[in-house]
């Protein structure tokens, strides 16, 4: 063949015309995009079981896309509860739930999901390893003696009884109906079902597999899309399950890449090889959106930035102490500083969304900056200018060396004399316990309701008690109360109590800003972060 | 030579068996693997029962003999935070970071030596300024600098290569690049002064007096008595093929031993990290032992000292 100048410009001009049409005839044909996500991890325990990674970068991998409950969370609403793979569920008194499933629901290897799954996913054999529930004795044991060799990961059974902790056992009624029985008056039953771990399982498909390793790498769930391919610390793909039971997935398949470095990850999004770029450092914000059509989202997550108080530190024993560091900080400056202004200070250790079951306390907030009021109560407390250590890791929070070191700035402002340590691990953060005078954490909301965190956190059974840093006898009489009633008055005035206490009183702990997460992507993709580490691809957040 | 192999070996023994006793008391001493690997937030039911399951509560000393024990048996343990062997995990890692490492080392040796001989031959030449000027630029740039400016001017910039990732050999192109760079200047460099240095013995003189070529002399008396030094400097390079390309390894997220030593040192997965040291020293200890059967056969004068001793 002759190629001549005229022929080349033909060719070009039919390489251009082809390029213009194809798109449109794959949409004809029902064609859909995949997409690439970095990530700075994958999952933290290179497993993808809900009950083993529990984690925030867990929830972007697992929800809403791969693993569903009988509630979901409306992770791009009001994050309350909403009904998902149960499409009703009733009271049957203060310790039973029953709960209706969807039918129809297809499972990833095609099986229809049944009472008798969901009865698995709460299994001794899947969860609760022989652990008793609190208050009682499990039910049904005989149903859930193991069938395989799998053995669970250690931590599993105890991070499966943190979240339900007295649950005795799920009858299955019929095919479509099940129950749920807990051994004591609990009314966040319902919240439970739509927190971090409650999420449905295939019975077969965990007989089937020969390890638990096997199985943990590609579980059958009924979620909009499937695992193909997982690599840890790697990738991980998952593709379209066509037979979803809320309709065809948007998009063919979603891989996420595992990019450990933020330049990299910024530089592929950039270069355009990745479509979204996760867990953005604030700092980069200005970077990517001044490039020329990408942008950034924001999501303020469940999750707020507290720093703790150890009362076994002499000094900081003194609650006039612990009262001064709460008012002696600017969270504003520190918000509009180091975050570019893009998350916010909550009411207290209060999430928005507890609103749901208005169990929000309106009127609530931080105790106010005022350092004059810091000097005097340290002059109230006599204190004569003691080192007072601060156990600090490095950024093991997002921004965290630097909040730490505006903190002391603060702090010395208002006359403390606070003195940085910096730590390699969590471990030497708690071997310090007689000198650690304050520490960071984060507080997390898991099952939307005040319990979580301020007693799972801060209760007779938190960390916080556990490591002997703090401990309030009229808190955690409040705990009980609050963990136990059935009555909403009585609860949100317990809640109300412990508010008082916890941050104003006899503080355990000062709270420092609401937890955000920073995401880089394609304008043209139009896609919505929800207020979570998730990110939803399910149709109603897609829509090119 | 049978006898200085043996005591070699021996003395290899001895450097891995402390290599992992040292690893395994630094391991331990540094902080728990519970509390690191379940988070801040993990409830005290779990942390027991992660510690009763991997032996963490038995005194340090037993959990040494035992984990010894293993080490004799070919068992390296199981990975705490996957759930499956160490060995597999590990070796599962280590043709990616030899995709990378292998032709950054031929990149070295076959772009770095010929530089640095073809300089000490023109010495004073501006060739042999601008090869000093180059291997100095290539190993004294930081590796993390030289491949966030490789990505910046050939992904970002001019869009011919992938930022980062294992999916083609075009990923493979900067991370290689970037790897080479530096190497390539210091065996320049040192390519050049084993080369000048040679050319100035006496036995070169003799050599030429003697009427041999140019040519001659260079490729049969200047080049094997420059190259002893030389395979020194190799010997360090191939010892570093598993693991010295870490940091390269993250930039790039090329998921190689070096990334793998990052995270399960930061979640202080055991059984992962002895296997790792263990089968990064053994590859030391192997370059070394390769290196002194080299000297040998470079030069005759250490093998006739070896049959002396």
């Amino acid at each position: 063949m002759l190629i001549n100048r005229r022929r080349t410009l033909g060719l070009i001009g039919a390489a251009a015309a082809g390029s213009l049409i194809l798109p449109y005839r794959l949409r004809a044909q029902g064609a859909r995009r995949s997409i690439t996500i970095s990530v700075q991890k994958i999952t933290n325990n290179n497993t993808l079981d809900i009950w083993y990674e529990q984690s925030n970068v867990g929830e972007r991998a697992f929800f809403p896309n791969l693993w569903e409950g009988l509630i979901d969370r409306d992770w791009m609403g009001n994050q309350g509860p909403v009904p998902a793979l149960a499409t009703e569920w009733k009271r049957l008194d203060d310790q039973t739930i029953e709960l209706k499933l969807r039918q129809g629901v297809k499972f990833h290897n095609g099986d229809e999901m049944t009472a008798e799954d969901v009865v698995f996913s709460f299994s001794d054999e899947r969860v609760f390893a022989g652990t008793e529930p609190v208050g009682g004795k499990t039910l049904y044991a005989e149903n859930f003696k193991p069938q395989s060799a799998k053995e669970l990961p250690a931590s599993v059974p105890g991070v499966g009884r943190r979240l339900w902790p007295a649950l005795r056992g799920v009858e299955a009624v019929d095919k479509y109906t099940v129950r749920f029985h807990n051994a004591t008056p609990d009314v966040t039953l319902e919240g439970r079902l739509y927190a971090y771990g409650s999420q449905i399982t295939s019975k077969r498909a965990w007989d089937e597999a020969a390890t638990y390793a096997d199985w943990a790498r590609q579980p059958i769930t009924t979620g909009p899309y499937k695992v193909e391919e997982y690599r840890p610390e790697v990738s991980l793909v998952l593709v379209a399950h066509d037979e979803y039971w809320g309709g065809r997935p948007p998009l063919q398949s979603i891989r996420f890449v595992e990019v450990p470095e933020v330049a990299s990850r910024v530089n592929g999004l950039l270069s355009g090889e990745y479509d979204f770029a996760c867990d953005l450092p604030p700092d980069q914000i200005p970077t990517v959106q001044e490039a020329p059509g990408l942008e950034v989202q924001s999501s303020t997550i469940w999750n707020h930035r507290i720093s703790v108080f150890n009362t076994q530190n002499e000094i900081v024993a003194n609650p006039l102490v612990r009262r001064a560091m709460t008012h002696a900080i600017d969270r504003q400056a520190i918000v509009d500083a180091l975050w570019a202004g893009q998350t916010k200070i909550p009411a207290g250790i209060q999430f928005e969304s507890y609103a749901a079951s208005d169990m929000f306390i309106d009127g609530w907030t931080v105790p106010e900056y005022n350092p004059e009021l810091a000097r005097d109560l340290l002059k109230q407390a006599n204190y004569k200018g003691d080192a007072i250590p601060y156990f600090l890791l490095n950024n093991y929070y997002t921004n965290q060396t630097a909040t730490g070191q505006v903190l002391t700035e603060m702090w010395q402002q208002a006359g403390l004399n606070i003195e940085i340590q910096m730590k390699e691990n969590w471990d030497q953060i708690f071997a310090g316990q007689g000198e650690r005078g304050v520490r960071d954490w984060s507080a997390s909301n898991n099952i939307n309701d005040p319990i979580t965190p301020m007693v799972t956190q801060f209760g007779p059974n938190g960390q916080s008690q556990q490591y002997k840093e703090w401990t309030n006898e009229e808190l955690n009489k409040l705990s009980v109360v609050l963990e136990t009633s059935t009555d909403h008055a009585t609860r949100k005035k317990a809640y109300a109590r412990m508010l008082e206490i916890a941050e104003r009183e006899d503080p355990v702990y000062t709270l420092l800003h609401q937890n955000a997460v920073f995401t880089g992507m394609k304008s043209e993709l139009k896609w919505k972060a929800a207020p979570a580490f998730a990110m939803d691809f399910r149709a109603g957040n897609w829509h090119i | 030579m049978l006898n200085f192999i043996l005591s070699r070996m021996a003395r290899a023994v001895m450097t891995l068996v402390m290599v992992m006793s040292f690893a395994f008391i630094v391991m331990r001493l540094s902080g728990d693997p519970a509390t690191i690997l379940l988070g801040p937030d993990a409830p005290q039911d779990a942390i027991d029962a992660f510690r009763a399951r991997w032996g963490l509560d038995d005194p340090l000393w037993k959990q040494y003999l035992a984990y010894i024990a293993q080490i004799f048996t070919f068992d390296f343990g199981i990975s705490m935070r996957d759930q499956m062997p160490a060995l597999d995990i590990v070796l599962e890692r280590i043709p990616a970071t030899l995709a990378i490492t292998l032709p950054a080392m031929i990149l070295k040796l076959g772009i770095g030596i010929p530089a640095g001989v073809y300089a000490a031959l023109h010495r004073e030449s501006i060739a042999d300024r601008g090869v000093i000027t180059l291997s100095i630029f290539g190993f004294t740039i930081p590796s993390f600098v030289l491949a966030l400016v490789l990505v910046l001017i050939f992904s970002v910039q001019l869009g011919w290569l992938p930022s980062g990732g294992q999916d083609s050999w075009q990923h493979a192109i900067l991370p290689i690049v970037t790897l080479s760079v530096g190497g390539i200047g210091i065996m320049a460099r040192f390519s050049r002064s084993a080369m000048i240095e040679v050319l100035g013995q006496p036995y070169i003189r003799t050599a030429m007096a003697k009427g041999l070529s140019w040519r001659d002399v260079v490729w049969k008396h200047a080049l094997p008595n420059a190259s002893v030094p030389i395979v020194t400097l190799v010997g360090f390079m191939v010892g570093a093929l598993i693991a010295g390309a870490a940091v390269v390894e993250s930039i790039f997220s090329w998921p190689g031993v070096g990334r793998l030593i990052v995270s399960s040192v930061a979640n202080r997965d055991l059984a992962v990290v002895q296997c790792l040291l263990l089968v990064i020293a053994s590859s030391m200890v192997a370059a070394n032992l390769l290196v002194d059967i080299a000297y040998g056969l470079l030069d005759p004068r250490l093998r006739s000292k070896r049959s002396a001793h």
